[in-house]
């Protein structure tokens, strides 16, 4: 067997959401081809419907738009954290291949944060080397929200909060100070 | 690059099933036996030795084109595609008939727009038994393992009876009884773990199909476990204190506490880069990417070709092609070496490679047969030189692997 790749990336251009999960507008007539990415679509619709009948307190997350491909993610900072009382939000982007690559989180509100650089990228193995395809939108967001609170100061995107993470006092009002949150 | 304080186990879901009311009562939206890829009830469902549990197409896919391959439940390395499980796949179709369907259907759709197919199950039982003999013997790997009365179930709507599972639907092949901590070898056949010592203790047999069960001692597959444990609780239990009773017998405990080491087997990988051939798999143990030397097929047409590993085209017992191919003993086969690294790759650091050969890419038409020297040329170009079936979703994938390239370094900048 030679892995005759890949039937599922093919598209760098993603096809729209086809159907049902997203909101009311009718889906974008856009690409013509349907059956390219069409697990991707199911699996992503499959997600949707789990998030929506019992979410998890501090994370949620939606599609933006027509396009089921690009996500829409918020997660509260837990209690205890220097994060307590922020919540954020994060745009989620993935691929044809995904679930066997991982989709593309950033930061949408600022973060100040050790392992979140100025452009909200986020330094996360799960994101990266130690993905695995039985990951998905919830686990992420939780994965990100633990982030927040543990982070991995050996490898920081941000020196700057790194080196204040341990004046937490000092840390908290960083964060406040530059929290903006969505409008 | 942080590590994320993993709030739980990838896959891991806390649906539990249909706890109450006895066997039988809901098998329908029960589920228990959801693939954690793509979501869905499992479809030919493949059992990794670690004891979990994906569609084939989700284990396929996911398998890493130059190095060993990771469970996506417990990371758990391994190096070889399993067989499909035909006790899950004939289990499956007879507690969800209807959805079962649906799924072979959406799947099939998939497969012909592909051109890449599955391996036929129940199918091929039943109408390519009258095709040349040569043929048969190749493709009947199961059908001995498989009591003939499990043809006539594919009729979705015949059982109705309270138990649409039976006890010989879940036997042990060597004990004759009810599986018992059920485990799986690479050949896709069921054995309780505590029988299998007496197959071989250093590389299991399979009583069944007499293929040897390559990498690690097979742990217990606990989702079936489970559901046998639910489904036939008398009997699970009186296996239980049988098995407990025997157990000193034995040296390897039937648990599944990680009786095979995860260790060993990995980590001389830089080493031996040089001769592995890139997303090539052998169709007859499943080992992916083939280490050494490749045996490719002249005569099979399929797609995905068909190729054997080293040891594997020496050996006698030759099992059928991975995805449905016709191959006969009679084709042709020979060396190839086109899709090891090529000369200018190789003491390179793996990850640039992998930066230039994501997985999702066409590596085995990209180093396709023409010769080691022009492939520093743009990828592009030898895509498109080679006449194969679909030219225009060959070039969508170059322009997304380029794209895939781009972003990697990005990221591998950034962190």
């Amino acid at each position: 067997m030679a892995r005759g790749e890949n039937q599922e990336a093919q598209t760098g251009n993603v096809p729209a959401a086809s159907s049902a999960a997203a909101g009311p507008k009718p889906a974008a007539a856009g690409s013509g081809k349907g059956a390219e990415g069409q697990s991707v679509v199911r699996r992503l619709q499959s997600e949707l419907m789990a998030l929506m009948m019992g979410g998890d307190p501090g994370v949620s997350a939606f599609p933006e738009g027509d396009n089921i491909f690009n996500w829409v993610g918020t997660i509260a900072g837990s209690a205890g954290t220097a994060y307590e009382g922020t919540s954020y939000r994060l745009a989620l982007a993935f691929t044809a291949e995904y679930p066997y690559k991982p989709p593309k989180v950033r930061f949408d509100t600022p973060c100040f944060h050790p392992n979140v650089d100025a452009h909200g990228n986020i330094c996360l193995d799960i994101l990266q080397d130690k993905w695995s395809s039985a990951y998905d939108v919830r686990t992420i967001l939780l994965s990100i929200q633990s982030l927040l609170g543990e982070p991995n100061n050996d490898s920081p995107l941000n020196t700057q909060a790194a080196a204040l993470w341990a004046n937490q006092e000092e840390f908290r009002k960083m964060v406040e100070k530059l929290y903006k949150p969505a409008a | 690059m942080a590590s994320a304080g993993h709030p739980r186990e990838p896959g891991k879901k806390e649906e539990v099933a249909n706890t109450a009311s006895g066997p039988g009562a809901s098998d329908l939206d029960d589920p228990q036996f959801m693939c954690c890829v793509c979501l869905d009830l499992l479809y030919k469902p493949v059992v990794i030795s670690c004891g979990h549990m994906s569609c084939f197409w989700c284990v396929q896919q996911a398998m890493h084109i130059f190095q060993e391959s990771h469970c996506a439940v417990c990371r758990q390395p391994y190096k070889h595609f399993p067989s499909i499980c035909q006790l899950m796949h004939h289990l499956l179709l007879k507690l969800e008939p209807a959805e079962y369907k649906r799924r072979e259907k959406e799947i099939l759709e998939e497969e012909k727009r592909i051109d890449t197919y599955s391996p036929q199950i129940i199918e091929f039982l039943n109408s390519k038994n009258n095709e040349a003999g040569s043929d048969e013997e190749f493709r009947n790997e199961d059908s001995e393992t498989e009591p003939p009365q499990e043809v006539s179930l594919d009729g979705s709507t015949v059982d109705e009876h309270p138990k649409k599972i039976k006890l010989k639907d879940v036997s042990c092949p060597l004990c004759k009884e009810m599986l018992y901590q059920p485990a799986v070898l690479n050949c896709g056949h069921v054995y309780c773990v505590s029988c299998l010592p007496s197959l071989n203790e250093e590389a299991p047999k399979c009583h069944v199909c007499g293929s040897l069960h390559p990498g690690d001692f097979p742990n217990v597959c606990l989702d079936l476990d489970h559901f046998l444990e639910e489904y036939f609780p008398a009997e699970y239990e009186s296996r239980g204190q049988k098995v407990q009773s025997k157990k000193g017998q034995f040296n390897r405990e039937g648990s599944s506490s990680g009786t095979s080491s995860a260790k060993g087997s990995s980590r001389a990988q830089h080493a031996d880069a040089l001769d592995i051939h890139i997303s090539i798999g052998c169709d007859s143990c499943g080992v992916y990417p083939i280490r050494g030397e490749r045996y490719k097929c002249k005569d099979c047409t399929e797609l995905i070709g068909f190729d054997l590993c080293g040891t594997c085209y020496r050996s006698s017992s030759k099992l059928p092609g991975r995805f449905n191919q016709q191959h006969t003993p009679d084709h042709r086969m020979e060396l190839d070496n086109s899709a090891l690294l090529p000369s200018f790759l190789r003491g390179q650091e793996l990850q640039m490679i992998e930066a230039l050969i994501a997985p999702g890419t066409m590596v085995p038409i990209l180093f396709g047969n023409q010769g080691m020297d022009d492939h520093d040329e743009g990828q592009g170009e030898a895509v498109v030189e080679e006449p194969v079936v679909a030219p225009g979703d060959m070039l969508h994938i170059v322009n997304n692997n380029q794209e895939i390239e781009e972003d990697n370094g990005e990221e591998e900048h950034e962190a």
